[in-house]
């Protein structure tokens, strides 16, 4: 592929329009994009959450998992925990590089990705417990469509804390320079906000 | 071990592999990363055909996901085919936008105002 570039401000306008483009006069491009990706990320979760509501209000019978099998509560809860918790691990991370500590940075991503290794272990677990697959009925199929692209999107996250982590190790972060740990952040927290309506609603919902 | 238990732990053993892969990968480069500025001007990627392809990839896994045979997860001459055009196609735009990259920020253009 091949670069293009336009110049076709006047002098006098020109450093301003090429600091905008480049993302310069405010919130970094990189951050802009994470927060755009987000955006559309809510659009398609929104539309899981549209297809379980669609499918239990027109489901006819008592809603929940088929006979023989069980969702484990306890087990949810304990794995809600952990994912709470690694948010606040890696908002603590973010703070530690905002003072420059590169030391701290280290620590709590690497806790933050402990968790949310640990976190797709016990899903993982569940799943094996469940007593019920993907095609056993509309609650089953719905179950593990939404827990299952929940579980993508925490193994995304956790390739961009490994990606953070291997940086953070190398020194390439600073108090200026940690765009990608923001961006990694913001996409974390997401992760677990989703995690939290989807937990609500199906353990709690029944 | 059941088969689905069986094939979960080697879901979560793939993860494992992969998050190691891209530690690997990850940890290598110089210590102090500066952020690169990009030149002046506003910059355009070329067109490309990658897009389309994973596009196609996709496609295929899913398709490989609805015309299946009842015992399996999905329909193996659809959806493994589909995978390798669509990491084929990830790791070919990978490329092509890191390469675009060192164009921008090594190559030659004009730096100069505009008039």
């Amino acid at each position: 592929m091949s670069t293009r570039t336009m110049q076709a401000h006047p002098s006098g306008e020109h450093e301003a329009a090429a600091a905008v483009a480049h993302g310069q006069s405010g919130m970094p491009m990189a951050l802009v994009g994470m927060l755009l990706f987000i955006a559309s990320e809510v659009m398609f979760f929104g539309g899981l959450f549209a297809t379980y509501f669609n499918a239990r209000a027109g489901f006819a019978g008592t809603w929940g998992p088929p006979e023989g099998g069980h969702i484990d509560l306890p087990l949810a809860a304990v794995l809600t925990a952990i994912l709470v918790a690694s948010s606040f691990t890696m908002q603590f991370g973010v703070w530690a590089i905002r003072r420059g500590d590169t030391g701290k940075l280290k620590l709590w991503t690497g806790i933050t990705l402990g968790l949310g290794v640990l976190f797709l272990a016990g899903q993982l677990y569940d799943y094996t417990e469940l007593g019920f697959g993907l095609s056993d009925g509309v609650f089953s199929t719905v179950f593990y469509t939404l827990t299952g692209f929940h579980g993508a999107h925490v193994f995304g996250g956790a390739i961009g804390l490994t990606v953070v982590l291997a940086r953070a190790l190398r020194g390439q972060f600073s108090r200026r320079n940690h765009v990608a740990v923001e961006a990694v952040s913001m996409y974390w927290h997401f992760v677990d906000v989703v995690w939290i309506a989807l937990f609500l609603i199906i353990y709690f919902l029944q | 071990m059941t088969d689905m238990a069986a094939g979960f732990a080697l879901l979560g053993i793939g993860m494992l592999v992969v998050l190691g892969v891209v530690f690997v990968i990850a940890s290598r480069g110089g210590p102090v990363r500066d952020t690169p500025k990009p030149p002046r001007g506003v910059h355009m990627p070329g067109p490309s055909y990658l897009p389309v392809v994973m596009s196609l990839g996709a496609a295929l896994i899913g398709a490989g996901f609805a015309f299946r045979v009842d015992d399996q997860l999905a329909n193996p001459f659809l959806a493994i085919p589909g995978l390798l055009v669509f990491v084929a196609g990830a790791v070919a735009w990978v490329r092509a936008a890191n390469h675009e990259w060192r164009e921008v920020e090594h190559g030659a253009h004009d730096d100069g105002p505009a008039h």
